[in-house]
């Protein structure tokens, strides 16, 4: 797609500002209604998808160019989803959440990227992370001494794929992922020296050929896995692995590392030996929540009917966010003895983003910051002792928002009931 | 053309320099192109003027400081808030556009049943608070996106709570009010220190000069602070919903009901509503789903209330027997719901409903008795947080054959307006076809029995030059149409000359010839008057409608 087989689409927007919202019949109060960090934080029209649809229509009027405070704007989106459930509440026929990353491919093809982003897609050309700095050599060190299945030689159940963060900086708790599915029976494969990082970030940042290149060489490797399904703990590499690689032609079924446990601990393969007695309120990752959906393929076009009605034919997959992962680590939070959960006001398909998406971390820190600070505000209202979520980014940028409320994932809680130590 | 520098420097000053800006991308994206959003009260097919700077101002104080800015260097100013009116934005070139979104602070007083509003406190806001205070908030029509604050004193403000709570500018309840000369002033109560309690005094009422008949369409100052009154919640605190998006559904508590009433006749229609009127019966009324069309309503409803069911299931929905019977069945119908404040009240207006239903020979239709339908019902009329689905088919619609008039005469010219629009839709391509009656709106006001607000939907394609300008021929024809048979001013007449190829809005020339010998004239007279003494530099546009007393037509 090019940002000019959106115009259409730009033009159909009809300026209701749903997008700014988390759908109406959810708000449960005036503090925690608004769904969209960078709109909220910003203020200006622009920074919301109805903006963006219009600054996209200029775009393609040649009126902006995708450069100074056009590119700002356009980088500032967290690739959340969020504007994406909101407008799908009532229309049929816009797609804001690809818009804005096809807004950002713009900024990328006009050769705007940011020196940060170039530096991320060489280190993950030469390294294949776009940790910066870290190095190809080390990226199994976290797997030595562990009874893993050689997946590159050998079959196994599920393919282990760890991804940058767990790999590089959250070492320990990828053993204790391992060492719990081990202990469930499972027989865990890695790939060694062969494990690379997804790409994911590329594609939510627009730099779609990086995506592309890094994907296409994960996809081949795994071609020659004989695994039952691929297994990730992180939520940006569940959306990038379920939802495009899916696109790009990877059939091999991806499980996040949450949904597996929930299963193993439902079968009774897991049973928890300790209580932990806190309350916990739990963080939907968007790219597990509603950005986790899995890609159903779809080749058509569109049709009018009835004179004026713009419909699809064959009917177009409509993702609307809600067939998401909510329930799995839901479940196994309340399987932990003695925790209790609450919720916050904003949850599965109308969670509010953690700051750290679409590259945001790196390319806006400050909007990335800010937005972890009111997700753990809202935290903090519910009377929780600790947030849980699901994806490393978001354990990054939300312990980062020193709140002073303890930020962990589901897996540390799992292993602590389980009593798994090092 | 760039702000003058000392100009830009000083709304720095006021506001800080984080919130002015005249960057390209900021202008841009303050530009209504009406074939998108609210079409129906503002230009056409082309975008509103490039505003000079956008400002978002964050107190009173500062507002006050740039409209007297504004003044000292006659530069026009419009104020908005949620943006769903065309008349929101700036509508020529030298003029800067508020953006009113970081004044948003609001509070309820429970006692007095109160609540005290900035303009960005929007309506699913404001509703979800009073709620948990057992009350709730008048919604327009267009949804709770918007702003109460804008409904009451900016624009128009009817929906399906009209017929118990009245429309916004019903329930204003004093304001603080920036005129256009930049001097603040507070209505009603507040203005003689004793707090919110009446729009009317002690000191102004001028209640009437804020809004104006239509309201004062950014133009005759900026609100910074209303009051509004609020009504009875006799529900729960928090309205829980269930169900995969987009099909929400509410769970009706057990004093409540929701009903799609079907009515044998159009007459039959109108003694309805003057009968539920007059028994006070209906907590939230609106002939809401029929904006789908006559012909598509109950396969849309079967679409929007079930998850995995799109647009591209229509067609074969509209062949299915068993739903062509559902449709014809709610052909002439409403959507209503009623809310019992106790058990014995809820029963005696059950009963009244029954004996007004068998009086005028109505029904409640079956496909809308399932507790599926009913909780969606009540989850879309409680907020319209599902309003958007006005732009459902393409993306545009313009509403015209307006009228807010007694209902026995809206009876008696319904078919012959549904036979126009149909012969249109079935002549033409230009928008869908949905089966003529397209007619929605609300149902009788509380300060009057027996009239609605009422318009007729056309849905179109806005990025489909053939659908805009079919659109458009069809607006320009139906004023016509509508003079010719003795109505009143059409949201469309109003249009027509708004319309102009720069789709700018209208001059006082345009405003002259347009409302010069309508019923409404000494209305517009006497706008014009309270324009020229409150708003003599004319900074604001021109949506606050007026006639120029002196003008005579053989001056022309
Ligand atoms: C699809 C659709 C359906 C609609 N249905 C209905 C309906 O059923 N019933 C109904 O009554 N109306 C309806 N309308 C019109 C509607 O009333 C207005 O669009 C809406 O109530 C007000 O819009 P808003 O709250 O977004 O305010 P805005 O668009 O922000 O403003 C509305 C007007 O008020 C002015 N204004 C805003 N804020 C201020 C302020 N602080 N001080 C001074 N002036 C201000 C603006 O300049 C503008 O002229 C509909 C409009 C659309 C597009």
């Amino acid at each position: 797609m090019s940002i000019k087989e959106y115009r259409d689409m730009q033009k159909r927007c009809s300026s209701c500002n749903f997008c700014k919202w988390i759908p109406f019949d959810k708000v449960k109060s005036a503090r925690f209604a608004e769904n969209c960090p960078a709109q909220a934080y910003y203020q200006y029209n622009a920074y919301s998808a109805r903006g963006r649809f219009q600054l996209g229509l200029c775009l393609v009027n040649d009126e902006l160019k995708p450069e100074g405070e056009t590119q700002k704007v356009i980088q500032s989106c967290l690739s959340c989803g969020a504007c994406d459930v909101a407008c799908k509440i009532c229309r049929y026929n816009l797609e804001p959440y690809e818009h804005n990353l096809e807004l950002k491919r713009e900024v990328v093809k006009a050769g705007n990227e940011l020196p940060v982003q170039t530096k991320m897609a060489e280190s993950l050309k030469e390294e294949h992370t776009m940790l910066i700095g870290r190095k190809m050599a080390d990226r199994d060190a976290w797997a030595r001494g562990l009874s893993l299945t050689d997946a590159r030689a050998e079959s196994c159940d599920v393919l282990f794929f760890p991804g940058c963060q767990y790999a590089y900086e959250r070492p320990e708790e990828a053993r204790k992922a391992v060492r719990v599915l081990q202990r469930a029976g499972v027989k865990v494969g890695y790939l060694f020296d062969q494990d690379a990082c997804c790409g994911g970030r590329m594609h939510q940042m627009g730099l779609q050929d990086s995506f592309e290149k890094a994907a296409s060489a994960n996809i081949a490797i795994w071609e020659n896995v004989q695994a039952g399904c691929i297994v990730t703990p992180c939520g940006d590499c569940y959306h990038a692995l379920k939802r495009r690689y899916a696109q790009l032609g990877q059939k091999k079924p991806v499980l996040h590392l949450t949904e597996l446990l929930d299963q193993l601990i439902k079968e009774g393969r897991l049973t928890f030996t300790k209580r932990i007695e806190k309350t916990v309120t739990y963080h939907d990752p968007c790219h597990l929540g509603r950005l986790g959906e899995a890609y159903e393929p779809w080749n058509g076009h569109e049709k009018k009917i009835r004179s004026q009605i713009v419909t699809w034919e064959p009917r177009r997959p409509r993702y609307n966010g809600v067939h998401g992962v909510y329930d799995a680590p839901r479940d196994i939070l309340k399987a932990i003895p003695g925790i209790t959960l609450v919720e916050m006001e904003r949850i599965r398909e109308y969670s509010f983003c953690c700051g750290a998406g679409g590259g945001c971390r790196d390319v806006d820190p400050e909007l990335s910051k800010w937005t972890a600070g009111e997700r753990m505000e809202e935290a903090r209202a519910t009377g929780a002792d600790v947030l849980v979520t699901a994806c490393p980014w978001c354990v990054k940028n939300l312990s980062e928002a020193h709140s002073g409320m303890e930020v962990t994932d589901v897996l540390t809680l799992v292993c602590e009931a389980l009593e798994e130590g090092e | 053309m760039a702000l003058d520098r000392n100009v830009y420097a000083k709304l720095q000053e006021i506001v800080g320099e984080r919130w002015v800006s005249e960057d390209p991308v900021h202008l841009e994206t303050y530009r209504c192109a009406s074939v998108q959003t609210a079409s129906h009260y503002g230009p056409y097919d082309n975008r509103t003027p490039v505003p000079q700077a956008v400002v978002l101002p964050g107190s009173t104080e500062e507002v006050q400081q740039v409209v007297r800015l504004c003044n000292e260097y006659k530069i026009g100013f419009k104020a908005s808030t949620t943006f769903w009116a065309a008349a929101g934005y700036v509508g020529d070139d030298n003029s800067i556009q508020l953006d009113m979104r970081r004044m948003n602070k609001w509070e309820i007083d429970e006692k007095n049943q109160i609540a005290v509003m900035e303009p960005y406190a929007i309506a699913a806001q404001i509703q979800a608070e009073a709620m948990k205070h057992g009350l709730s908030c008048a919604i327009t029509g267009a949804g709770c996106s918007t702003s109460i604050l804008a409904s009451t004193a900016g624009w128009n403000g009817g929906g399906p709570s009209t017929i118990s709570m009245g429309n916004n500018h019903d329930n204003l309840l004093g304001a603080e009010w920036v005129l256009a000369n930049g001097e603040i002033v507070r209505l009603g109560s507040l203005g003689s220190g004793s707090g919110w309690f009446s729009g009317e005094g002690p000191v102004f009422s001028a209640r009437a000069v804020l809004r104006g008949g239509q309201g004062m369409g950014g133009d005759m100052g900026v609100c910074t602070r209303i009051a509004t009154k609020l009504s009875p919640w006799p529900g729960p605190d928090h309205l829980p919903t269930y169900g995969d998006a987009p099909a929400y559904k509410a769970d009706l508590p057990d004093n409540f009901r929701a009903y799609t009433i079907c009515f044998p006749s159009w007459d039959a229609w109108a003694r309805g509503y003057t009968a539920f009127y007059d028994n006070e019966i209906i907590y939230l009324g609106h002939r809401q789903f029929n904006m789908f069309g006559r012909d598509l309503k109950a396969a849309m409803i079967k679409i929007i209330t079930d998850p995995d069911k799109q647009l591209a299931d229509l067609n074969w929905l509209l062949e299915d027997p068993e739903t062509q019977r559902q449709n014809a069945d709610m052909k002439i119908d409403t959507q209503i719901v009623i809310a019992g404040m106790t058990e014995r009240d809820l029963a005696w207006k059950e009963a009244a409903l029954d004996e007004i239903l068998a009086d005028v020979g109505a029904h409640k239709s079956e496909m809308m008795l399932t507790k599926e339908m009913v909780d969606y019902t009540l989850a879309y009329l409680i907020r319209m947080g599902h309003k958007n689905l006005n732009y459902v088919y393409a993306g545009s619609y313009e509403g015209n054959m307006a009228w807010s008039s007694n209902v026995f005469v809206d009876a008696e010219w319904m078919e012959t307006v549904v036979a126009l629009k149909k012969k249109w839709e079935d002549e033409h391509d230009y928008f869908a076809r949905v089966g003529g009656d397209s007619g929605l709106g609300s149902m009788t006001r509380a300060g009057g029995g027996g009239s609605t607000g009422f318009e007729f939907f056309i849905h179109y394609d806005g990025s489909d030059i053939h659908s805009v300008k079919g659109t458009r021929k069809y607006m320009d024809y139906t004023p016509i149409w509508m003079k010719e048979h003795g109505f009143g001013q059409d949201l469309g007449r109003v249009n027509d000359t708004a319309r102009r190829e720069d789709g700018y809005s209208y001059t006082q020339e345009e405003h002259n010839k347009l409302f010069y010998g309508t019923p409404s004239a000494h209305l517009m007279k006497y706008q014009w008057k309270m324009r020229e003494m409150m708003n003599p530099n004319h900074l604001g546009g021109t949506y606050y409608r007026t006639l120029d007393p002196d003008y005579r037509p053989d001056a022309d």
